[in-house]
């Protein structure tokens, strides 16, 4: 490598570092306060950016053992991959036929998708709570697997709908001529291509849905149904007293799932971005 | 004679597989169908909803008791408070400042990503840690760091020299406060940029890059010719998303300062939970919501229309 | 008949059980099931005595109760949805004044309290405010939670302070504790903590926000004057400026980690320190809540719990009220598990054996005292809890310490305050 490329790249490296600290800053800390003991985290000449006073395990054990943490964990990944599912099935079907098909009015309708982005949750929850009753899931994360599809398929149908643009007609087309039906071409030809779409789709579904609270918090109550953020936050805030400890382990607990996720999977997303943003 | 009646007969009653299947290449049959599933959940599931909350808008609807109509009485009365002035004004402060950091930020760490690293995989992962932490808890955790009892932000800053002790007062005074939330908000809205400005630079060919290099254009030339005009439709795309979960934003501020200090935080979304859920009045929390909607609707307007023109 | 009925009673161990098997034919098969959805307790031992006092309620009575715990923030999200949908939870516990926003749901529960208050005693005046609502009991007071001051009993010994009696005391005390190091802690934000210790100080100078017939704005009165200016001058002098920033949660941990020598709060700052064995625990002590020109009020946080109108299961709801409230062993025993954050709000049952599990709990006990909820003396509707939840009078105060000559944040505030009165 010549050395002009070197120094570029070291320089690349080091500019890097600033975000890579404003990303990961906050991360550490969380990290830092779930294993630090009580008695330090209380200590007001404490460094805290350190742990001088002994690690402790406790508050993960508490975080774990005391509370439902693993069933709440065990809802929020039921319900992300469920959602995820459907909202994929139903996007992809739906992309497909605004990418590809001509009928009556799909112009509007793919801006009608777009437009049911700009509701935003927090207005439509109280509505929805009554639909959620009627359909008889009052309180159950069934509930969340029906209502999160509405933030999550927008999202997919758009990003999809760009990416089959980007495969060929002439494909399907020699798929047809060859005799297969369009579902068939559909099924065998376009989504393999569309492979990194999906991903990426799903990827972002599966944080959304992750991430979620307000509709958590309304359509579930008993400990068995709740997700992890709402349990989190429920059982370790009581009146003025706020668990730091295992809240910030719960934190970073609930994020191990997603980044490891993430990592496997990432090169996906940024293909399956590239032709779905740019269209 | 008997050929031709047989080979009637044999055409008038294909199998029903058969029939279906036709049905199904058609485009007119398989289009409406593909959507139906996405139109019975928006419709159910978001248009329905929003027309209840619409309908609250414009009634004095409180929780449990029966409403009725009152025009736009919500929406006129809603500019008689200051909390509501103030909170109009906060929405664009915040919403402007914050995508306008993640806009440039974004750019500049995309550009970095971009480059030929070393622990590729880790550094991106790293990057996108924010994004992928559940927002509540992410949220509690920059209230511990902003503490004014055990504030790390400021004793790292002091540490470092860039600040005066005691540091400043990050969530108790007015500007400070926007300046706390924006940051928090930035942090958490970066990698949704970053990587997706990335997929945009990935797909600009290197042929156009090594052309101009060749004709003697530096980085920044480079940069200002190919890459922004290039990078415009992912640009698009990505502020109009940015901007819509921006402006809705509810977390950050209801966890760091609840709409404080003296409602300079506030945003709709905080008023419409204070004014609406906390003290019944869902009538009017829905309108304090329903102010988003004409704001977005003109900035989907503008962006569609403009990233439309750039790829016709 | 009578001799076997009376065998029956003395041998099911409840006479609520025997009252039931009167009600219910014994022929029915079917299993009633209530469920109760509270808060997350303060003390979490409260929530598992309440669980176990379910099971036994189920036991004795035959009726299954399943109960649900929710922060405290997000109640009003589930009580909202829950009308919204008419459907949910048979009872629910209502903080403060909430049995006002929800009047046209909550059953009329007057019968049960009546029973309460034959055997308990008359409700205290701050469970009567929050749960008596336009002449009818919406809800049943089961427990509250006072605010007062709790304070470094090691450093007043060593700088030789006297506790203060009156608000005009702890200005004098906090200007030493400041030059000492440890400020006092009186958040002025956006919380309800800074509601409840300025209320405490406003009804003590005799100023009012709302009157008492509900309509008239008296936020701007000379009392009103008294009570910005003291809060300047112990911003200025006693306090730092971090208090314009703090939630909840904060004054309490300020007093914990050793830097706050004197708060305004319930117990829980006292009972998390002692529990986690904090450095600061042995030097902490209560007082009683100050006095001022017009008396001593106190802030006080009543709990109630309700039942909606839409419950299909409103007499075996009740019956779980009786057994828990009504029966004074089990009452006792709920109340003890609390740690002193959960008190008996029955006259007669003031001087309860909780008090007395720490030397600390003993400023709790208390004659005569004068508790108030948010609002007062307005009967909390709805337009006077939006004002309190608009935090007006924060926001004021607010204004203020940070500048504003104290004409122009009253008259702020007013302006504030006759919008909403005005509004529909």
């Amino acid at each position: 490598m010549s050395r002009r490329k070197l120094r570029s790249k070291i320089l690349a490296h080091a500019a890097l570092v600033p975000f890579l600290v404003f990303a990961l800053f906050p991360f550490y800390h969380m990290t830092l306060t779930s294993l630090k003991t009580d008695r330090e985290l209380y200590d007001r000449a404490a460094a805290p950016l350190l742990i001088r006073q002994g690690v402790t395990f406790e508050h993960y054990t508490k975080l774990l053992w005391d509370t439902s943490f693993l069933t709440w964990t065990k809802n929020s990944l039921l319900v992300t991959v469920l959602s995820t599912a459907i909202s994929l099935v139903i996007g992809t079907i739906a992309a497909y036929a605004l990418a590809r098909l001509k009928f009556f009015a799909v112009g509007s309708f793919g801006t009608g998708i777009f437009v049911t982005y700009l509701v935003p949750t927090s207005l439509l929850f109280l509505p929805l709570a009554q639909i959620v009753n009627w359909l008889g899931l009052g309180d159950s994360k069934w509930a969340l697997v029906v209502t999160y599809p509405t933030f999550l398929v927008p999202f997919c149908t758009w990003l999809l709908m760009g990416y089959f643009r980007t495969v060929p007609k002439e494909v399907e087309e020699c798929a047809m001529v060859d005799g297969a039906t369009r579902v068939q071409a559909l099924l065998r030809i376009v989504l393999p291509i569309a492979v990194p779409g999906l991903v990426c789709a799903a990827l972002f579904a599966f944080t959304l849905s992750w991430n979620e609270f307000i509709y958590a918090l309304t359509f579930t109550s008993s400990s068995e149904e709740i997700t992890a953020s709402v349990g989190v936050t429920t059982e370790l805030i009581r009146g003025d007293s706020y668990f730091w400890g295992s809240l910030m382990g719960g934190a970073v607990l609930g994020s191990v799932p997603i980044v490891v996720l993430y990592v496997f999977f990432l090169d996906y997303y940024v293909s399956g971005l590239t032709a779905g943003a740019l269209k | 004679m008997a050929v031709g009646n047989v080979g009637v007969v044999a055409a008038a009653r294909p199998p029903l597989r058969v029939r279906i299947r036709e049905l199904l290449d058609r485009e007119r049959v398989l289009g409406p169908l593909f959507i139906t599933p996405a139109l019975i959940l928006i419709v159910l599931l978001v248009a329905y909803p929003f027309c209840v909350a619409l309908y609250f808008s414009v009634s004095n609807a409180f929780i449990g008791r029966p409403s009725h109509f009152v025009g736009l009485k919500n929406f006129i009365n809603l500019w008689e408070s200051d909390a509501f002035r103030q909170t109009f004004q906060n929405a664009f402060v915040f919403t402007g400042t914050a995508v306008a950091c993640k806009l440039v930020l974004g750019i500049s760490l995309a550009l970095l990503l971009n480059q030929q690293l070393w622990f590729k995989r880790l550094i991106r992962g790293a990057v996108l840690l924010p994004w992928v932490i559940p927002t509540a808890l992410s949220t509690l955790g920059w209230w511990w760091m902003f503490n004014s009892l055990y504030s790390v932000v400021n004793w790292t800053g002091i540490a470092l020299g860039l600040m005066e002790p005691p540091g400043p007062n990050w969530l108790g005074q007015k500007y400070y406060a926007m300046t706390a939330v924006v940051v928090v908000n930035v942090w958490r809205g970066l990698p949704f940029f970053a990587i997706t400005i990335l997929a945009g630079l990935v797909s600009i060919p290197r042929e156009l890059y090594e052309a101009a290099e060749a004709d003697g254009a530096g980085p920044v030339t480079r940069f200002w010719y190919i890459t922004l005009p290039l990078l415009k439709p992912v640009l698009a795309v990505v502020v109009l998303f940015s901007t819509i979960f921006t402006f809705s934003d509810f977390n950050i501020v209801y966890v760091l300062t609840h709409g404080g200090p003296i409602n300079s935080t506030h945003l709709f979304a905080t008023l419409s939970r204070q004014v609406g859920l906390e003290s019944g009045r869902i009538g009017e929390g829905a309108a304090i919501s329903l102010y988003l909607f004409p704001v977005l609707v003109l900035v989907v307007y503008a962006q569609l229309k403009f990233v439309r023109k750039q790829t016709y | 008949m009578a001799l076997s009925r009376r065998a029956f009673l003395t041998t099911s161990g409840g006479g609520v059980a025997a009252i039931l098997a009167s009600r219910i034919p014994p022929a029915r098969g079917q299993q009633w099931e209530i469920s109760y959805l509270c808060w997350n307790n303060f003390a979490p031992a409260s929530d598992k005595k309440l669980s176990e006092i379910g099971q036994r309620f189920t036991k004795d009575t035959g009726i299954r109760i399943r109960i649900d715990h929710i922060a405290h923030p997000q109640q009003p999200s589930k009580y909202a949805s829950e009308v919204q949908t008419q459907a949910g939870h048979d009872l629910v516990e209502m903080r403060m004044h909430f049995p006002w926003l929800y009047e046209p749901q909550l059953v009329d529960v007057s019968d049960l309290v009546v029973e309460l208050e034959r055997k308990h005693g008359k409700v205290l005046s701050s469970g009567y405010e929050g749960a008596h609502v336009n002449g009818i009991w919406r809800a049943v007071p089961q427990y509250h939670g006072m605010f007062l001051a709790a304070y470094r009993e090691d450093l007043f010994k060593k700088a030789g302070l006297k506790v203060p009696e009156t608000w005009e005391d702890l200005y004098k005390v906090g200007r030493e504790l400041k030059k000492m190091g440890h400020p006092i802690g009186i958040p002025i934000s956006q919380n309800y903590d800074s509601i409840s210790t300025a209320s405490a100080v406003r009804w003590c100078y005799g100023s009012t926000e709302v009157d008492r017939d509900g309509k008239t704005v008296a936020i701007n009165s000379p009392q009103t004057v008294e009570v910005v200016e003291w809060y300047k001058k112990v911003y200025r002098d006693c306090m730092e400026p971090e208090v314009l920033s703090w939630s909840d949660a904060s004054n309490n941990e300020s007093l914990q980690q050793g830097k706050a020598g004197w708060i305004h709060n319930p117990v829980s700052a006292y009972i998390v320190a002692r529990d986690k064995k904090l450095v600061t625990a042995d030097g902490l002590n209560h007082h009683r809540s100050l006095a001022g020109p017009a008396g001593r009020h106190e802030t006080d946080v009543p709990r109630s719990i309700g039942i909606w109108k839409f419950s299909k299961r409103i007499e075996p709801a009740k019956e779980w009220i009786r057994y828990l409230l009504g029966k004074r062993e089990v009452y006792d025993e709920y109340i003890m598990s609390g740690s002193a954050f959960n008190l008996p709000i029955y006259t007669n049952l003031q001087d309860h054996p909780v008090l007395k599990t720490d030397p600390k709990y003993a400023a709790l006990r208390n004659e005569g005292a004068q508790y108030h909820t948010y609002g007062w003396p307005a009967p909390p509707s709805d337009k006077v809890q939006l004002i309190t939840n608009s935090f007006i009078l924060p926001n004021m105060l607010a204004k203020a310490v940070t500048g504003t000559p104290t004409r122009e944040a009253i008259a702020w505030a007013e302006n504030e305050m006759q919008k909403i009165i005005a509004g529909s």
